[in-house]
């Protein structure tokens, strides 16, 4: 006996399955789909299957030479299976080049090119199916029924209509030709019997994709409406065949947890809120592409290590995640964050309710100062409203003009909404009314946010009954008015808007 | 021994290709390359942005301070790249259109700030007007062919004329996003299998304190503190 | 109203996410998600100049340029805001956190030449929003940035060189992966509300 120890790298326990055992349960766990697929849709899905399988071994082999690799991987078994999971989530109908090169493209691009088995972040068998559905749409999406092109169920019961959901269990209804999910559950329980794939992610996927129909789905949690749902769209397919691939799940049992829940949900997003009946397919890659962010955060525990004595062999304490991302600029983001959905939540809140009152406010100004009248109607003179009106008037805009009727039909007079931008405060808003024969009847304030004991003192009666029952065509401060004392810029303002007012009376509304 | 102007046409071209060597202006090249002539369009404008923009920034190199050499190349470029944009407007509007927002958008592009650093102000007038030229044409040539080779994919057209024969399937990927990746993917991988050097690693981990070619050196202030030491 | 303001946010964050759908923030996405710490450092830079400036450059649109009929000039206030705006954050943060600082490092001016930022400001412009759905759509649109460039750089951390084939080393897997990322994106396109 050698007296040299034999080292070799770990593991050094090997369990007695090796790939190729596993891919041959897993192909095996297929067959039944596939056995019903061909049975209920004919020869044409049998050749779909066998030219993905082969396009599939063929390009890992083609690989392998072209890398000159020391390794013959495309016997392990994993092509086969990326081939069958392809061709049985594909129409019956499809045209034996989709296969063909998406099988090329799941196993070159998704998986070779990045090292081969157990080094693809993502389901190459549903990265090519997608990759079908974007390149060739139209092809990918015909599902006839006895040969006639009809809607699958899942477009069905999108649309609101009603769907044979025995028929979609047993896989005799359109579709892709893995759709039995009666056979698809044989082969999947069968799997997790055997330990081969893990309960946590197949039974979160469905789980988190049921919670989200019943919750947003519109049919609450309505056995029939569920049974539905999950019986189509390669929703079984999904949980327990692609869902479940150790290259692209996380390894422990939270990641795998948080992995399946964010599958399902997204599953459910896109069924209730989206488009299209293919979108399971993107709710896994997507799922895919956290797997790498869920196992760097989520570590797996060793056996029978704690997480200290995990820190402590590392020679590092490892920082919490709050350390990892700079705390302040987090907190800043933070801040900038509520600060904004608050500025935007009270706005809007406010938003309908503020112009309400403005409105309610200029009416009440109407009433004020036209009294006989019962009802308003607008002057017509949208050219004029809103803008600057005149040269002489200084900031000064017309908003509205009314004609008021009294309860016996007769003019009661009009109401003239002024804004002048120049108050010392900011805008000053008032209603002028004049009566039928052309007198000022009063003015009345619907804005006002002057100097208090200053220009506040506008909407006093000492001040503002000046204006009442006046005939003047115009008022000059010093005057027909006295100016406030202490606030000429104010006084000045409301001037400026009476006169434009009366302006606007004299030139529009009477026309002379 | 070529004639130095001939040299920064040959340079721009392709010894420094800005997008296949010196891997700059990606936003544009992946964006625009949907179709050859977007490519020819959008290339052609850049480089009337380039050679203006290198020709002013190189006459007032000797009177721009050097604290404000970033706002004072962004204000240049922008005037340069709203004249173009409003030019265009006017007189070629379904290129406009089709180029969209991405005409705005060649202010940030790291071909021209990065030239106006790393050439423009160092150099004569009529020099950094040739490495303009030069760099520009480089670009469109290089967007053209991404271009083409999208739209022979993913359309079956090339030019607008049909290339696949009527029954062959194009496959849509290639003239959307993921396939403008993939061909660009493509592109590099070609480049390293047969050899030619390329700043390919540089593209994917940042800086290399390699200023000369950087989009950002500009702004970039690690090298001023470099220099502070 | 709210189902269009979540669906603006929703939008610019992952149905047209900036970088894996509209290509802009390219540079920094390709050459910052080497690692993850910067990657998210960036990201969280990011959110906060792009969510500002697009509030700004909205302001400064409706109340000065369309009124005074200055449209065209918004290319070069909106780049010179930017420019501003990441001027002063740098100088806050030198000040202030000089850690942060730090650990921003060549990033924070990065930004100003990152065209997503300029992109997204003349976005909102073209798509006539209001002041609430700009910040909206700056936000949403740097969330989405994040997401993308955290998404990479953790898919980056787990490829090994010595996998690859020679000539996919570098840049081509990069890219492949960022094609892979938006195939898987693209199951967001359709989604309303």
């Amino acid at each position: 006996m050698s007296t040299f120890l034999n080292i070799s790298a770990g593991p050094h326990i090997r369990d007695r399955w090796s790939t190729r055992f596993i891919m041959c349960m897993v192909l095996l766990a297929l067959t039944p789909a596939a056995v019903v697929g061909v049975a209920v849709n004919g020869w044409h899905s049998l050749f779909i299957i066998l030219v993905s399988i082969a396009s599939a071994i063929g390009t890992e082999a083609a690989f392998d030479l072209l890398i000159k690799s020391k390794k013959d991987t495309f016997l392990d078994g994993s092509a086969a299976v990326t081939g069958m999971l392809l061709a049985l989530s594909l129409s019956p109908e499809t045209p034996l080049y989709a296969p063909l090169i998406g099988s090329m493209f799941a196993i070159c691009v998704v998986k070779c090119c990045f090292g081969g088995l157990g080094k693809n972040f993502i389901n190459p068998a549903l990265a090519g199916r997608c990759f079908l559905l974007i390149s060739f749409g139209n092809a990918m999406t015909v599902f006839p029924m006895d040969h006639m092109s009809t809607a699958t169920p899942v477009a069905n019961l999108l649309a609101g209509k009603a769907v044979n959901v025995t028929s979609m269990f047993l896989g005799t209804s359109n579709g892709v030709i893995g759709s039995s999910i009666a056979a698809l559950l044989v082969g999947g329980l069968l799997l997790w019997a055997f330990d081969i794939i893990h309960g946590q992610i197949c039974f979160s996927v469905l789980g988190g994709f049921t919670l989200f129909i019943g919750l947003f789905g519109g049919q609450g949690f309505d056995p029939a409406y569920l049974a539905a749902n999950l019986c189509g769209g390669g929703v079984v397919m999904g949980a327990f065949f692609m869902a479940t691939d150790y290259v692209t799940s996380p390894v422990s049992r939270l990641g795998q947890f948080i992995y399946g829940m964010l599958i399902g949900v997204l599953g459910g997003l896109f069924r209730v809120f989206g488009s299209s009946a293919d979108s399971f397919s993107y709710s896994i890659i997507i799922g895919n592409l956290f797997t790498p962010l869920i196992d760097t955060y989520i570590l797996p525990k060793p056996f029978a290590y704690s997480k200290k004595d995990i820190a402590l062999q590392k020679g590092e304490v490892q920082k919490p995640l709050s350390e990892r991302i700079p705390k302040p600029v987090v907190v800043l983001v933070i801040i900038t964050l509520l600060a904004g959905l608050a500025l935007s939540g009270v706005f809007e809140l406010t938003k309908d309710t503020i112009a309400q009152q403005k409105e309610k406010k200029a009416w009440e100004a109407y009433r004020t100062v036209v009294p006989e009248a019962d009802k308003f109607d607008s002057v017509e003179a949208d050219d004029i409203y809103g803008q600057i009106y005149g040269t002489k008037f200084g900031r000064t805009k017309i908003n509205e003009a009314v004609k008021g009727y009294a309860a016996d039909g007769s003019v009661a007079g009009y109401a003239i909404s002024v804004t002048s931008s120049e108050g010392y405060d900011g805008d000053i808003g008032l209603s002028v009314g004049i009566s039928a024969d052309g007198v000022v009847n009063s003015i009345s304030f619907t804005e006002l946010h002057e100097t208090p004991g200053k220009g506040m003192l506008a909407a006093d009666a000492l001040f503002k009954d000046q204006f009442n029952n006046r005939s003047e065509s115009s008022f000059n401060i010093g005057k027909e008015i006295e100016v406030i004392s202490g606030a000429t810029i104010t006084t000045k303002a409301i001037v400026n808007a009476v006169n434009a007012a009366l302006d606007f009376y004299y030139n529009v509304i009477k026309g002379v | 021994m070529m004639n130095k102007y001939v040299e920064r046409l040959y340079n721009g071209l392709i010894k420094e290709n800005p997008t296949l060597v010196l891997m700059l202006g990606m936003c544009p090249t992946l964006a625009v390359s949907t179709r050859a002539v977007n490519g020819i369009g959008m290339g052609l404008s850049t480089t009337a942005v380039l050679i203006l923009s290198n020709l002013v920034i190189s006459l007032l190199r000797k009177s721009i301070p050097d604290e404000v050499r970033l706002p004072s190349y962004i204000v240049i470029v922008a005037s340069l790249v709203t004249v173009t944009e409003l030019l265009m407007e006017a007189y070629v509007p379904t290129v406009y259109e089709a180029l969209g927002i991405y005409i705005p958008l060649i202010v940030v592009n790291c071909i021209i700030l990065g030239r106006a650093e790393a050439y423009a102000n160092k150099n004569t007038p009529l020099l950094s007007v040739m490495d303009g030229l030069g760099m520009g044409l480089g670009f469109t040539i290089a967007l053209t062919l991404a271009g083409l080779v999208r739209e022979v994919l993913g359309n079956g057209t090339a030019f607008g004329l049909q290339v696949l024969p009527k029954g062959v399937e194009p496959m849509g990927i290639f003239v959307q996003p993921p396939g403008a990746f993939l061909v660009i993917a493509l592109f590099i991988i070609i480049m390293n299998a047969i050899g030619i050097k390329t700043r390919q690693k540089q593209l994917v981990e940042g800086c290399d304190g390699c200023c000369a070619a950087c989009a950002s050196a500009a702004t970039c202030t690690s090298k001023t503190e470099e220099a502070a030491k | 109203m709210n189902n269009s303001l979540i669906l603006i946010v929703v939008s610019g964050a992952l149905i047209n996410n900036v970088v894996l759908n509209q290509f802009l923030g390219i540079c920094s996405f390709l050459g910052v998600s080497k690692q993850m710490k910067a990657s998210a450092s960036l990201g969280c830079a990011v959110i906060f100049v792009m969510t500002i400036a697009s509030a700004v450059a909205s302001i400064l649109y409706d109340l000065i340029l369309e009124p005074f009929g200055l449209q065209f000039m918004k290319t070069i206030v909106f780049i010179l805001v930017i420019a501003a705006l990441v001027q002063i954050v740098e100088m806050y943060l030198k000040k202030n956190s000089p850690a942060v600082y730090k650990s921003l490092g060549i990033f924070l001016p990065l930004i100003t030449t990152n065209c997503a930022v300029l992109g997204v400001a003349l976005t909102n412009v073209q798509s006539e929003y209001n002041f609430i759905e700009s910040v909206l759509a700056g936000f949403g649109t740097a969330v989405g940035f994040t997401i993308a460039i955290v998404l990479l750089a953790s898919i980056r951390s787990r490829i090994r060189e010595q996998d690859l084939p020679a000539p996919l080393r570098g840049a081509p897997i990069v890219l492949i992966s960022a094609a892979l990322m938006s195939i898987a994106f693209m199951g967001f396109s359709g989604l309303s509300f």
